[in-house]
């Protein structure tokens, strides 16, 4: 290297440049290159200025402000923000007792906050079980109340946004565990039946659409309790919940545990450790982290379709949306009950797929 | 996919005996129980009310329905439904998400971003969001159907459906339908015939649009001079709606919509991560060999980004097809809605559910099974 760099004549710093382009004409050749591309901007344009004109004039422009009175939303075009002042409790909480309803904001927080902990890689390992078993008691504690001195709030009252998160959030949580053990049941080969019921189970509940699993919980789950014991809509839902996203979650593990190379169970076994040490210290941790993208996309989607409850009648924020809209006074006003929610979605799957990023920027 | 040799040992048949102990025990527990509870209520389980009549209605439906038809008739006629606004969403999504995967993947600036923005937002929100705010949006806009929107007094559009003129039995119809089947056919093969000659002579003959203009011009022509008589019907509007003519109801034009776009940024994403996965050789080779992007895509990308989107695109489709069933919240008649309604009116659940749940799954696997086989043939075979 040294004896050639000697003879060639060393490029002076600076002596070739990139020609400087100017930013009319970045401009143009980029959005007016050919008529292709010309023809693209003015539609997108126009697209794009037409949507921005429309959603500045329906939020801002034509719309009631939020501390002008409710009568005035009669009169404008755009959206109705007294109304969003008006209901927000009860999108928020639904029909939750109302001067008890800071029970239903601090369940909420609860979770959240659990959750935000929970996303903490120095979090995952064991204490896991021990947080979510004292966040889900006190969850019950405070939404149901009937202990210290906490007035009792039947579950059909339950509303709003503990509600969605707490089916979500739970529901994930169980999934989970069972979810692995199912894909761990089909990776298998030593027992051949507890395989086949793994593959049959998977793909059965994959195979139908998940408003058919929650009507199986809402139908039929009670048909199969014996006589006197009734199951409340929402722990039916929880269940279904549950049978419905392991089989995802089972399936997007698979994809990992396929991944390990056999050398890592060669060496486990040559170890001498039993099925149970090697899967656990040896062929998960790999399995998981190498499905970490597919099993945030299976948590984003289960997220996403917990929404879905409110087709069996549960009351999540979509329902209590409807709801506020449902008063006779604040008919017309629905757009703006749902914006709010989509407003919640937004940020919360933001987040989530920020972390599912970020995990898979720090593993890699 | 065995990792260790297959050898019995007595744990595995310990533990194999006691699962499925376990199992029978659970699933007769189960069975014992609902057989119970039915009692209690007086029924056990049959499928002889399929046959009985059902006496509710059902908004739209391709084959004819009425309140006198059988619990059998409403629930295929359900399942067609369902079948129906598969296809239609699998189209939407396919084309919005093959337009916005390769405006994600161009390089024009405003492209680009739009395509982002699109995806993004479709990543992050519910369908079931979409689909109630279309809806709701829908009602609110949309006139009622005395004030419907006409177009040449033809076309009505009102919050109740779309109306349109509809091309009644007769020579006319027949003629349409011969043509719509031997149309495929003959190109499928005259494109045999036109690989076969390329492949000898290096000929290359067009097929598509000389088949395609030729059918068309007889069809136009039938018009022209009445070869046929095409007896069409109009929707006039009598008393509180349209008679004659067409129509399709506003559920199923805002299902339609949102589970295309719902989807269709999904598939962009499939798309996207397709196109990306072509080399980069073949964009600048296609380049330097003087091909428009148009034609780079068509000719030289597309093909291969083709098999490798296959596999998850047939995953999409399954998706679609199951998440069709979130009809039910805006009231279109789709195997689950009638189901549930069927469900209420008889209290048959275990019936009405494996019979619906055997429906999907028989949807499901007919979709696989064709994605499947469209991967056979478009991926590269050895030799």
């Amino acid at each position: 290297m040294s004896v050639i760099s000697r003879d060639v004549p060393v490029m002076k710093e600076g002596a070739l440049q990139a020609p400087r382009v100017g930013l009319v004409q970045q401009v143009r050749g980029n959005l007016f290159g050919s008529k292709r591309d010309a023809l693209l901007t003015v539609v997108l344009g126009a697209v794009i200025v037409a949507a921005v004109y429309f959603a500045v004039d329906w939020l801002l422009l034509s719309a009631a402000a939020p501390w002008a009175p409710a009568e005035s939303c009669a009169a404008v075009a755009g959206a109705c923000w007294p109304f969003v002042v008006e209901k927000y409790r009860l999108i928020l909480f639904g029909t939750y007792p109302y001067v008890e309803q800071w029970r239903s904001f601090l369940a909420s927080v609860l979770l959240i906050v659990a959750v935000a902990v929970s996303m903490l890689p120095s979090f995952h390992n064991g204490r896991l079980v021990w947080l979510w078993s004292v966040v889900g008691a006190s969850f019950y504690v405070l939404m149901r109340g009937g202990y210290f001195g906490l007035d009792y709030v039947q579950p059909e009252r339950w509303n709003g946004l503990p509600v969605l998160l707490m089916l979500a959030i739970f529901g994930l949580v169980f999934a989970f565990p069972v979810g692995v053990l199912l894909s761990l049941a089909r990776y298998q080969s030593q027992l051949p039946s507890i395989r086949a019921f793994a593959v049959l189970y998977i793909e059965l509940v994959r195979g139908v659409p998940m408003i058919m699993v929650l009507f199986l919980g809402l139908f039929v789950l009670p048909l199969m309790m014996p006589e006197g014991i009734t199951l409340s809509p929402l722990l039916t839902t929880m269940i279904a919940l549950v049978f419905f996203h392991s089989a995802y979650f089972a399936e997007a593990v698979r994809g990992g545990l396929q991944s390990v190379p056999r050398g890592q169970h060669e060496a486990a076994d040559s170890q001498g450790l039993g099925y149970v040490q090697k899967t656990r210290l040896i062929i998960l941790p790999q399995a998981l982290q190498r499905s970490m993208p597919e099993i945030m996309n299976t948590v984003l989607g289960a997220y996403k379709d917990t929404s879905l409850v409110v087709i069996i009648g549960i009351h999540d924020i979509m329902a209590t949306a409807k709801m506020a809209f449902s008063d006779p006074s604040w008919q017309h006003y629905g757009l703006e009950a749902y914006l709010l929610v989509g407003i919640w979605y937004l940020a919360t799957c933001w987040c989530l797929s920020s972390y599912s990023r970020w995990l898979e920027a720090r593993t890699s | 996919m065995s990792v260790m040799p297959r050898r019995i040992t007595k744990a595995a048949v310990f533990w194999q005996a006691g699962f499925i102990l376990l199992l029978v025990f659970a699933l007769v527990l189960a069975v014992r129980n609902i057989d119970a509870n039915l009692a209690r209520a007086g029924i056990s389980v049959s499928f002889d009310f399929l046959s009985s009549h059902a006496g509710f209605d059902i908004n739209e439906s391709l084959i004819p329905v009425s309140s006198e038809s059988s619990y059998g008739e409403v629930l295929f006629a359900g399942a067609i439904n369902t079948v129906v606004l598969s296809l239609i969403c699998i189209l939407g999504a396919t084309f919005i998400g093959v337009v916005m995967g390769v405006l994600r993947t161009s390089n024009h600036y405003l492209g680009v971003r739009v395509a982002l923005v699109y995806i993004e937002v479709m990543r992050n929100l519910p369908k079931l969001l979409i689909l109630l705010a279309l809806f709701l949006a829908a009602i609110n806009t949309l006139p009622p159907v005395r004030q419907s929107w006409a177009l040449h007094d033809m076309v009505f559009l009102s919050n109740r459906a779309l109306y349109f003129p509809a091309l009644e039995a007769g020579s006319g119809m027949r003629l349409l339908i011969v043509f719509a089947c031997l149309w495929p056919v003959s190109l499928f093969v005259l494109g045999r015939v036109a690989r076969r000659i390329q492949d000898t002579s290096g000929a290359v003959y067009p097929v598509f649009w000389p088949v395609t203009g030729f059918f068309a011009a007889v069809v136009a022509a039938s018009v022209l001079f009445g070869w046929v008589d095409y007896p069409i019907s109009y929707p006039v509007l009598q008393g509180f709606d349209f008679q004659g003519g067409h129509r399709i109801s506003i559920q199923f034009l805002v299902l339609a919509a949102a589970l295309s776009i719902y989807h269709g940024g999904q598939v962009a994403e499939l798309v996207r991560g397709a196109i990306e996965a072509v080399p980069k050789g073949q964009f600048e080779a296609s380049r330097a060999t003087g091909l428009s992007f148009l034609q780079m895509m068509r000719l030289v990308v597309l093909p291969q980004a083709v098999r490798i989107v296959v596999p998850p695109m047939g995953n999409q489709y399954l998706n679609i097809t199951k998440n069709t069933s979130i009809a039910l919240a805006v009231g279109y008649s789709d195997l689950v809605s009638v189901m549930t309604t069927s469900i209420n009116q008889t209290f048959r659940p275990i019936e009405l559910m494996t019979l619906s749940m055997g429906v999907y799954l028989a949807i499901c696997l007919a979709v696989s099974f064709a994605v499947n086989a469209y991967n056979a043939r478009v991926s590269l075979r050895g030799g």
